[in-house]
């Protein structure tokens, strides 16, 4: 299709009529600066071909003119297949008219909804639904014009997409592959949704699906028929089981009623003998009783008579022996008397004892006081000669005042910052220096030393000063010098200061000076040495104590030797021997000791006799008393068992027969025990036993009956269901089923498999077809951007995915690289497609403001690309930048705004 | 003597392999019987004996028993039944249904101990399990008995190999019993042993209607005639069945080869009383899927039961004609792959090869319908 022309109306910017046109057949640029309406005029193209003239809504109002209410009007007039046509279309007020051109006037070809759809079959447009039409169903529009900032190909749509298939000579569509096509889909989708699974809903399930739903459920009824079924086996197998059970109890039960009327009769035999052998049992423990009471009687009476004759003979030597002890009592008691009044005697000595042992520590005590008080005479003499030397270096180290450390540092820092303010000065000052030829009188006016002063001829004379110095020479005239304003001041200010901070740091010293102030430090440093060494002698000889103490002491030890005097008046004439007073006192104590001890051990031996003595004295009484009573209580005992009146020759005879009657009754319950034994165990727990068993056996037998009848009756209604039947109807309906789930799962495969092979087989046809344009992108591509993007990969709707670079080692995503590069190859692409396309017929490219991110060595090389492309192609480039393009000779340039011009005028 | 040998009725039992026939095969087992006791009418048998598994499982609905009860009831003269391996004489059994003790010349011998009737004694062999393997005969002791002594067992005679070879009868155990003719039940063939004297005295009378595929002579009952004791008794089966059940296997080598199947199946008689399963295999040519479709709907239409399983079917290699039918291109291209993977998918391929067929049959069916 060729554009010839196009003009709209109430077009969004264009209210009144404007005509562009007309194009030339090859390459065109229209340009004209943002907001003319280049892209309006697109749009009316497209929507003269794609839209529906009797669409309305919000979309198609807006195309209206602001504040008017025109109705959007296009007419284009256009060449396709060697023939010329003319389709006006307005919206709003519905309008469409395609006609031919024949001869020199259009005539009617198509009105209304023929020519919307005659139109749309130019360019093999869907018609669009409700509304404007969108991209997709813009036909081969879709590649061959570029809307401004769409550039990019996303995908075509499936009629585009047939057409470039169509036109690269691919049988891929066909209406007959189409349909099937579409059946075999329609098959697929009412067995599968589109994700692959079989469809389910109550209403759409797949015949798969529903099968299996109506399978599980009869399964689920034959499991419960599986179950009634075996629950009729195990009630059978219970009543059997019952039956039998119930027939053996009852057999159990006759069997044992048999042995226990043999056993009741032994155990009657048994009882019988058992109630003899008790009573023989009972006669023997009577004999044995009176035989052992008997005898119990004659062995307790002769020990009472042995035991009385043994007592009487004790008490008998008790009483002979009680005047001895009490002899020896009254000896021990006069021996102990003696002992103690010797040592009475002894302790008289212990007095003169004592007198020695004063006197002897007296003598000690005079002589450690007179020994102590010469001692601190001594200390004290030292003590205050010491404290004069103290005193007199006090007196000198206070006379000195000199700066400590920290007070002599801060002194030298003020020094230092005196000194270098003066230096600071020094160099901020003017100095004029005036050597005369005679002598001159010269008067500073302005000066470090203002006044007036005479200057001797050729001796050099300095005036400093800041900012100025000025000099008054008579007869000369006044001299000035001028320096740099200010720093000077600052100088004499810092200097003034730091001077004054040296004063007050050393007016307690008297000096300002340094190696002065210096020397009186050290002199007080060594004065200080001295005290501390006075000090340290002082106190060796007070150790830790101080003089006054040390006086007291010396007063307390004065005041004892007066004491000690006073006792013994003699000791002033001649001091005693504190040595001899103390052995003196001690020998005397000595033999105090030697004759004390032995007569208190001779006191304590006799004392302890007595003790032993009396303590025999008092068991003895004691054990006289208690065989008295012994005595007494066994004459009573014997008197008690004598009692029965009876001879010990007679209570012999009695033991005798007691005896015999013993032994009897002890040979009948052996021989009754003896036929007991015959019977083994008691007949009589045996028969408790066998009724018990017996109550037990027919219990479980009425039991068995009970549960027979009952689980019969279970089994009657089980039965009366017929659940072998039940269970063939449910086998049956489970077969049907899965027998019909085969056919439909077979078919369900088979569908599906038959899908895939179409799909793939597909696939493969259309990776076949897209090679070509691949191929075509890939050397425009090359040619513009060179070979390091390598081939164009494009999709199956022939949109570029990929690119190949050879350095990259695989495939990289459109997505992945710069603008420019991306809008290239989607330019190329497109022109690839459109290749394609023109292969039948020239064809109209529209690109709208393209380019934009692309470099302008790539961009004469697209130039060139648009070029060629113009001689298959009609391309209609819309920009605002036409200085662009002036490269292309063989372009036609349109001004939009001169089209506007030469239309109003027109 | 005379009197009719019938067993293994199996009323009742499950027809899960005759798809949606299974109720009718079920309910033409009850007119069989019908046909066995006018056979015995016929026959002038002057009683009948039911070798036992006249029911498939004391489990099975009630109403059966009073119908299988009526029916014997309706030959008027006696009956004699011994419960079999399937039915076996157990509380809740279909023996202690009512319908027994009504039909007052039906009588189903529970105990081993020997019955008179008309011109002899009976022995019977009743079973009470469903597995045992004694001898049911071995009880038998015809001692100090006159006339002529039928016995009247359940089990399996030494040699035969059975599904379930319980309750083994020895191939002797009518001399060994001293018995003129043994009924046997169990084998649903029709079958004699001849003793050494060419006498048959031990029978098996087979089910009395075919109960699946590859049963064979089935559907019979024995007539007896035995003049006296110790008389070769004469043995002469009775055709009461009815139902067919054919197997048809066809390989297809070329086009036409359907089409003579077809024709086959068609001639088949009674087609409303035959099941039949075709099985088909080889190949198949694009022209005989309507052919297959056809032979399909026969089948389903006509007979009582029809199956066709074409799962061994391959594509012709060789048949392009339909391929040619189809739309050029992908349509087309999947088509011939589709016959390409049929032609060389293995029997245990991914998708099978019995799929692949199919989705060329699909595709097929689906071209014709688009086309229309």
């Amino acid at each position: 299709m060729i554009l010839r022309s196009i003009q709209v109306e109430g077009w969004r910017c264009f209210a009144n009529p404007m005509k562009v046109g007309p194009f030339a057949e090859g390459l065109n640029i229209l340009h004209a600066p943002n907001a003319q309406g280049k892209s309006t005029l697109f749009e009316a193209l497209r929507r003269g071909f794609t839209d529906g003239h009797r669409v309305s809504g919000g979309g198609v109002e807006a195309l209206r003119p602001w504040g008017r209410a025109l109705p959007p009007t296009v007419v284009i007039e256009f060449a396709h297949g060697g023939i010329d046509y003319r389709l006006t279309k307005r919206f709003l007020d519905p309008l469409a008219k395609l006609e031919r051109l024949e001869g020199t006037r259009y005539v009617a070809l198509a009105t209304g909804d023929e020519a919307d759809e005659q139109v749309r079959s130019i360019l093999a447009c869907a018609p669009p639904g409700k509304g404007l039409a969108k991209v997709q169903h813009w036909g081969l529009a879709q590649i061959l014009w570029a809307p401004q900032g769409e550039l990019a190909l996303e995908g075509l749509s499936s009629d585009a997409a047939a057409g470039v298939r169509a036109s690269l000579g691919a049988q891929i569509s066909s209406p007959d592959t189409d349909r099937l096509e579409e059946r075999i889909e329609q098959a697929y989708l009412e067995i599968f949704t589109p994700g692959g699974k079989p469809r389910a809903g109550q209403n759409a399930a797949a015949p798969v699906v529903r099968l299996q739903a109506e399978l599980a459920t009869a399964t689920q009824r034959l499991q419960g028929a599986r179950s009634r079924q075996q629950e009729f086996e195990k009630a059978t197998r219970r009543v059997e089981n019952l039956c039998a059970m119930q027939k053996q109890a009852a057999n159990d039960a006759e069997e044992l009623r048999k042995v226990l009327e043999a056993t009741r009769s032994q155990a009657q035999q048994y009882g019988d003998l058992v109630a003899q052998k008790e009573l023989q049992e009972q006669r023997l423990r009577t004999a044995k009783a009176v035989f052992e009471g008997v005898e119990r009687r004659l062995k307790a009476i002769k020990d009472a008579r042995r035991d009385l004759a043994a007592v009487r003979e004790e008490m008998a030597g008790r009483r002979r022996d009680l005047p001895l002890i009490v002899s020896e009592v009254e000896q021990r008691e006069r021996e102990a008397a003696a002992a103690e009044q010797v040592i009475e005697d002894l302790r008289k000595v212990r007095p003169r004892i004592t007198k020695l042992e004063n006197e002897a520590y007296a003598a000690r005590e005079l002589t450690s006081a007179r020994q102590t008080a010469a001692s601190l005479d001594e200390r004290l003499k030292a003590v205050s000669e010491l404290n004069a030397g103290l005193s007199a270096l006090k007196r000198e180290r206070a006379a000195v005042m000199a700066p400590d450390s920290d007070s002599m540092q801060a002194i030298r820092q003020a020094i230092k910052e005196r000194d270098d303010a003066r230096v600071r000065l020094d160099a901020s000052l003017m100095t004029v220096e005036i050597v005369p030829a005679k002598a001159l009188s010269v008067e500073v006016v302005a000066g470090e030393r203002a006044g007036t002063t005479t200057i001797e001829p050729g001796r050099p004379f300095e005036v400093k000063g800041s900012p100025e110095v000025v000099l008054d020479i008579p007869s000369v005239g006044r001299l000035r010098a001028r320096g740099p304003a200010g720093s000077g001041a600052g100088a004499r200010r810092q200097r003034d200061a730091a001077t004054e901070k040296l004063n007050r740091l050393t007016a307690p010293f008297g000096t300002t000076e340094a190696n002065a102030l210096e020397a009186l430090q050290e002199r007080a440093r060594d004065l200080d040495q001295l005290i501390k060494e006075q000090r340290a002698r002082l106190e060796t000889w007070l150790t830790s104590e101080d003089e006054e103490t040390l006086a007291g002491k010396r007063t307390a030890a004065q005041g004892l030797i007066e004491r000690v005097l006073e006792e013994y008046p003699d000791w002033r004439a001649e001091l005693p021997d504190p040595a001899a007073l103390h052995a003196a006192a001690e020998e005397t104590k000595q033999q105090f000791i030697n004759q004390i001890e032995p007569a208190e051990a001779k006191w304590k031996s006799a004392q302890a006799a007595l003790v032993d003595v009396g303590k025999k004295k008092a068991a003895t009484e004691a054990s006289l008393g208690d065989i008295e009573k012994r005595v007494i209580v066994l004459d009573g005992k014997l008197s008690e068992l004598a009692s029965d009146g009876k001879t010990d020759e007679q209570r012999e005879a009695e033991l005798t027969d007691a005896a015999i009657a013993a032994r009897a009754a002890e040979g009948l319950a052996v021989e009754t025990g003896g036929k007991l034994a015959t019977f083994g165990d008691d007949p009589r727990q045996t028969v408790a036993t066998l009724e018990r068993q017996l109550a037990e056996t027919q219990k479980a037998a009425t039991d068995a009956l009970r549960q027979a009848v009952h689980e019969e009756g279970q089994l009657q209604h089980i039965s009366a269901q017929g659940p072998y039947s039940a269970l063939v109807m449910a086998e049956e309906e489970v077969a049907r089923l899965e027998d019909g789930l085969q056919r439909e799962s077979l078919k369900a495969e088979a569908i599906k498999v038959l899908r895939e092979v179409v799909q793939t087989v597909r696939n493969e046809v259309v990776e076949a077809v897209a090679a070509p344009v691949a191929k075509a992108a890939s050397r425009m591509l090359q040619r513009v951007a060179g070979t390091s993007l390598g081939e164009v990969r494009v999709g199956e709707t022939f949109e570029p995915v990929q690119v190949a670079p050879e350095l990259a080692g695989g495939p990289v995503a459109i997505g992945q690289l710069s603008g420019g590069e991306k809008e290239q190859i989607h330019l190329v692409t497109r022109l690839a497609l459109a290749d394609v396309l023109a292969k039948d017929e020239r064809h109209l490219v529209v690109f709208d403001d393209i380019l934009t991110f692309t470099d302008a060595g790539r961009l004469a090389r697209v130039l060139k690309l648009l070029e060629e492309a113009a001689q298959r192609l009609q391309v209609l480039v819309l920009t605002c930048h036409p200085e662009r393009y002036r490269g292309l000779s063989s372009a036609l340039f349109i001004d939009l705004l001169q089209c506007e011009e030469a239309t109003a005028a027109a | 003597m005379r009197f009719l040998h019938t067993a293994d009725w199996q009323i009742g039992m499950k027809a899960a392999h005759a798809g949606q026939a299974a109720a009718q095969v079920r309910e033409e087992r009850l007119a069989s019987a019908r046909r066995v006791v006018e056979a015995a009418r016929e026959a002038s048998a002057e009683f009948i004996v039911v070798a036992g598994d006249t029911f498939e499982d004391n489990g099975v609905e009630r109403v059966l028993i009073q119908r299988v009860a009526d029916i014997l009831a309706s030959f008027g003269g006696p009956v004699y039944i011994i419960p079999g391996n399937h039915d076996p004489f157990v509380p809740g059994s279909v023996w202690e249904h009512p319908a027994w003790k009504a039909a007052a010349n039906v009588h189903v011998l529970v105990s081993e101990e020997p019955v008179e009737v008309p011109g002899g004694l009976l022995f019977p062999c009743p079973l009470r399990e469903v597995h045992a393997d004694r001898d049911p005969t071995a009880w038998v002791r015809v001692a100090g008995q006159t006339g002529i002594k039928i016995g009247l067992a359940h089990g399996s005679v030494e040699g035969i190999v059975l599904e379930e070879p319980d309750y083994p009868i020895p191939r002797d155990a009518a001399e060994r019993a001293g018995l003129d003719y043994v009924a046997l039940g169990h084998w649903h063939s029709t079958g004699t042993y001849p003793d050494g004297d060419g006498a048959v005295r031990l029978a098996y009378s087979g089910t009395h209607e075919q109960t699946k595929f590859g049963e064979r002579d089935s559907g019979n009952a024995l007539v007896v005639d035995i003049s006296g004791p110790g008389a070769p008794p004469d043995v002469r089966p009775v055709r009461v069945g009815r139902l067919n059940w054919l197997i048809e296997e066809a390989e297809l080598r070329e086009a036409g080869d359907l089409v003579r199947l077809r024709s086959q199946v068609e001639a088949i008689p009674e087609p409303a009383a035959t099941l039949v399963e075709v099985r088909l295999r080889g190949v198949l040519s694009a022209d005989d899927e309507p052919e297959l479709r056809h032979l399909e709907d026969i089948l389903a239409a006509r007979f009582l039961l029809g199956r066709l399983d074409a799962s061994a079917l391959v594509p012709s290699p060789a048949d392009d004609v339909w391929l040619a039918s189809l739309p050029a291109g992908v349509i087309r291209l999947a088509a011939e792959r589709l016959r390409d993977m049929a032609q060389s998918a293995g029997p245990k391929a991914i998708p099978a090869p019995e799929v692949i067929s199919r989705a060329l049959l699909e595709l097929y069916a689906l071209s014709k319908e688009a086309a229309r």
